[in-house]
């Protein structure tokens, strides 16, 4: 009896220790093993941080050639005294991993393919995009070119070995509570995950093309329709770089000549379903930057703004640093990964970013020789692929294996379905190139550059993603250059799915540093950028891309007419929420409305829209109302686009494979500009006709019907009658998609073709003005907060501040004890 | 009630110690000893043992959580079907109390079935109370 009763109990205990360390899963949901999370020594208890105080504690550092002095902010900012680079770049990478350290795990895993490992296999496919679209080939070819830089390379080892000592010293109590909720450890960062991190940045900034849905539209439409709904110039842009005259003596290389028709034989291509997307064409993701001289401002010093537009996240994107050495005392936002400031300023200068958008991916038909794809025909021969084997590691599971072929393009992305002739494409993509110098070096060169020179020699160390480098300096220029690796293209060259069967399609050269345009100290006392075109179609080199047409319309005239600039004028330009889209759009819609065939709602309404100031505040109705109708008065207008799309019959083409075939394909819709622009210019075009229909519609009957719709929809649906800022649905969604840790409560204004590009999930990811001279006088603001750790208080806290228009003074120490009465404690690294 | 006392204060005390420097589950081989050398009766070894468990893992909890005014189990709660912050600590204390009460009982039940216990001090008691 008593055994029995021994064993009895024995065994509960067991099986409660064994659930208690084991995950538990309940359908398609994990619950961490509840022991390991719950309990309160090391479990998700630990990650508690005490809301009042500073905890970090003082360190002796393997590696260290001197003391480093960390002073920490009231915003948990890390000022970082060293007596050297390295030093620095040591205690760099050391904090932010205190910080930031599941972030940096799960960005370098998405990029890399390795999610999967960790998050089993509803993963899979992401891993899989991201090794066939070759994002570990292109950070291992970073790797080469940075380690041509001696001083890359010391710096680089620095930072990860900073990184890598903190891991160390981490018992599983002090795990990012995010590593105990997925039930995984954190593991050692290294030089090849910097360049993930990086490559992750150029996957969402310079990864977009269309050429596959230009290439069937082209084919759907005709080459006379298609120019006419898609030129590639929109008349009322201001580019970046305006034609001055500087362009007539420069003589331009010449593209080889390259077969101009697109692959002939194409047929039509299958449709993409959006999680197979490849490459991102997602949400648009935009910034804005500008630089005032002195004769713009009351203080007569010039001013600088940066406000990238990002995917929002918490933990925020950006990690605010400060960086002091004896050479450069330097602060901005830094990438958590990644050694160094990317936006910032020192003493004497700053600096900013924002996309270049030029097209810099490509694709290739490959002519296959043989039925297992092993080899390709290339200008009549026969040529081997190069096989890339990836493994890829699902949490219990197997281990999937994947091959992919690599042509002289790049690589074949597309071929899920070998038995679908229509996907082998070769990807021809920038960002797999090896750099021709260390990227390290131009941020290096940024950081510690003291006047425009430091800033002009440190650019074309850039090669991708390529940005449009803003600057000003305390002696009062300020100046703009698009950098990157541009290929020099013939006319329409990369707008469509190419043929791969000649090496005169591929890219052969690239625009010298020496002839990408830039500006500096132009009269007009401005630069300024916002992903619009880099140059008016007067640049003798053909390019092309996703260029936004309204942010910088509007920042222009704004700056145009501004005098003394103030840093509240800044404020006030960086929350403008006007859209210049809407501007356009809404009294032209407005004037072709007949209103007496609305009803007295109907009227009412449009008397509402015409008494909007197109400006995107939260509060208000108008924005709600006006996005209904423009949307429904676009659909309607391009339901021809949609009816081939699902293969329907159109007035546009009778032969049309796609009804036979009975599949959906994917087809551009005209841009916003050009759809305002015929309806101002040609009401009676053919394509506001329903081909559906025997009446011949014009634009005015589009916006009448469109118009009745959108009003028949709020009369149907009055819980959507709300406000913008109710009805936008905007979401600051953690890493991990965990809504615990978002902030879903927050009601934005703010529109994408507004300045204050705030849409659902995107938006100024780092407002940051500088104001130069004797004393910088700096602003910033992020959503987010310093910590990654939901556990902080500066988990979050800087949210609330941004989302209200509100920034803070960034505390630029001159020494580690300066006493500004903003300091929260200090944290010492002495050599070991 | 004394024993139960007793063996609960061991496990609180110990479990503490334990938690310095053994990982979480230090406290189960803990409690076992507590079980054998402490704990009267079977019945009493488990309520000493819940309760030792409970007031460590609640305490703890508790301390974590008033420090940082209950903004992580407010987050955390949320995931575990929208419990509050105090009904996380008792789910967090239970846990602590049924381990050390399984594994407090597994000891005096090891020391029933590996050494005869002494039957005779228990009938004494018994005829104690009688008199």
């Amino acid at each position: 009896m008593r055994t029995i009763k021994f064993i009895l109990t024995f065994s509960i205990t067991s099986l409660l220790l064994w659930q208690l360390t084991h995950p538990i899963h309940l359908g398609d949901k994990t619950i961490p093993p509840p022991g390991n999370f719950l309990n309160p020594f090391s479990g998700f208890w630990a990650n508690a941080e005490p809301s009042k105080g500073f905890k970090e504690k003082d360190m002796d550092l393997p590696g260290l050639k001197g003391k480093v002095e960390v002073v920490y902010d009231d915003l948990l900012v890390p000022h970082i005294f060293a007596e050297n680079m390295e030093d620095a770049a040591r205690v760099q990478g050391f904090v932010t991993a205190q910080h930031r350290l599941w972030q940096m795990d799960i960005t370098s895993r998405k990029a890399s393919g390795r999610l999967s490992e960790v998050l089993g296999e509803r993963t899979l496919r992401l891993d899989r995009l991201a090794r066939r679209k070759g994002m570990v080939l292109a950070a291992e070819n970073d790797l080469i070119g940075w380690n041509k830089s001696p001083e890359t390379v010391v710096l680089l080892h620095a930072y990860t070995e900073g990184v890598n000592a903190w891991i160390e010293q981490l018992s599983p109590a002090d795990w990012p509570l995010e590593f105990k909720l997925l039930n995984y450890k954190p593991e050692s960062w290294t030089p090849l995950k910097v360049a993930l991190v990086s490559e992750a940045m150029a996957e969402t900034l310079c990864s977009w093309e269309d050429d596959l849905e230009s290439t069937n539209t082209l084919a759907q439409l005709g080459p006379e329709s298609f120019h006419y709904l898609f030129p590639e110039w929109n008349p009322k842009q201001q580019p970046i770089i305006p034609d001055t005259g500087q362009w007539k003596d420069l003589h331009p290389l010449v593209p080889p000549p390259f077969l101009t028709e697109p692959a002939p034989s194409l047929g039509f291509l299958e449709p993409e379903k959006n999680e197979e997307r490849y490459l991102n064409d997602g949400p648009i993701v935009g910034s804005n930057n500008w630089a005032l001289s002195g004769s713009k401002t009351k203080s007569g010093k010039p001013i600088l703004c940066n406000d990238p537009h990002l995917n929002l996240t918490l933990p925020s994107i950006w990690f605010q640093v400060q960086i002091h050495t004896p050479d450069a005392n330097t602060y901005g936002v830094s990438l958590p990964g990644v050694p160094g400031v990317i936006i910032g300023f020192n003493e004497d200068i700053a600096w900013g970013v924002t996309n270049v958008s030029q097209d810099v991916s490509d694709w290739y038909k490959i002519h296959w020789a043989n039925a297992d794809r092993s080899k390709y025909t290339i200008d009549g021969e026969q040529k081997s692929v190069r096989f890339r084997y990836e493994e890829i590691g699902v949490k219990d599971k197997p281990t999937f294996l994947d091959t992919v072929r690599y042509t002289v393009f790049g690589p074949v992305s597309f071929d899920f379905e070998p038995e679908n002739p229509l996907r082998d494409f070769a990807l021809r993509w920038i960002a797999h190139d090896v750099p021709l110098q260390s990227t390290f070096d131009v941020f290096l060169g940024l950081n510690r550059g003291k006047n425009y020179e430091a800033y002009k020699n440190a650019l074309p160390g850039f090669d991708s993603p390529a940005q449009n480098f803003i600057f000003a300096s305390r002696t009062g220029d300020i100046a703009i250059q698009p950098q990157g690796k541009f290929p020099i293209r013939g006319q329409q060259q990369g707008r469509f799915l190419q043929e791969g069967d000649t090496w005169a399609n591929a890219w052969h050269r690239y625009i010298p540093s020496d002839q990408i345009p830039s500006m500096k100290n132009p009269s007009r006392g401005f630069v300024f950028s916002a992903n619009q075109n880099t140059t008016p179609p007067s640049y003798p080199y053909y390019y092309l891309g996703n260029f936004d047409d309204w942010r910088s319309r509007r920042i222009y005239n704004r700056l145009e007419a501004m005098t003394g600039a103030t840093v509240d004028s800044m404020k006030s330009m960086q929350l403008d929420n006007f859209s210049q889209r809407t501007a356009d759009a809404l009294p032209t819609m407005l004037r072709l409305l007949d209103r007496s065939q609305l009803d007295d709602a109907g009227k009412q309404m449009a008397v509402d829209l015409s008494n909007w100031d197109f400006r995107y505040e939260s509060n208000l109705l108008a924005p709600t109302l006006f996005e209904s109708w423009f949307d429904s008065c676009y659909t309607a207008t391009w339901d021809e686009i949609t009816a081939l799309e699902k293969g329907g019959k159109s007035a546009l083409r009778t032969d049309d494979l796609a009804a036979s075939k009975n599949q959906k394909i994917e087809l551009l819709y005209p841009d916003a500009w050009r759809f305002i622009d015929l309806m101002q210019t040609d009401s009676a075009s053919i394509f506001f006709d329903h081909p559906a229909t025997s009446f011949r519609e014009t634009a005015n009957d589009i916006v009448l019907e469109s118009f009745k719709l959108m009003e028949a929809y709020f009369n149907q649906h009055p819980e959507n009658r709300v406000s913008l800022g109710e009805s936008k649905g905007f979401a600051l969604k953690h890493l991990g998609q965990i809504d615990a840790f978002s902030r879903l409560d927050l009601k934005m204004g703010g529109h994408r073709t507004a300045p204050n590009a705030i849409s659902k999930s995107n938006g100024p990811s780092w407002r940051m003005i500088v104001e130069l001279g004797d004393e910088v006088h700096a602003l910033g603001v992020y959503p987010g907060g310093q910590s990654g750790n939901p556990g902080s208080r500066f988990y979050d806290n800087m949210v609330d501040t941004w989302a209200s228009g509100n920034y803070y003074d960034l505390l630029f120490l001159k020494s580690a004890n300066s006493d500004s009465g903003r300091i929260l404690g200090k944290q010492v690294f002495n050599p070991k | 009630m004394k024993n139960t006392l007793l063996t609960a204060i061991a496990i609180l005390i110990s479990g503490y110690l334990c938690s310095l420097g053994l990982p979480w589950w230090g406290i189960t081989p803990v409690a076992v000893l507590i079980g054998w050398f402490f704990a009267a009766n079977g019945l009493k070894s488990f309520f000493g043992g819940f309760l030792g468990g409970f007031l460590l893992w609640y305490s703890t909890a508790w301390f974590a959580d008033d420090a940082n005014a209950g903004m992580l189990s407010t987050k955390v709660g949320q995931l575990f079907m929208g419990l509050n912050g105090q009904q996380l600590m008792l789910v967090t204390g239970v846990l602590g109390g049924m381990l050390a009460a399984f594994a407090a009982l597994t000891g005096k039940m090891a020391k029933d079935m590996l050494i005869k216990p002494n039957t005779g001090r228990k009938r004494n008691y018994l005829q104690e109370r009688r008199r």
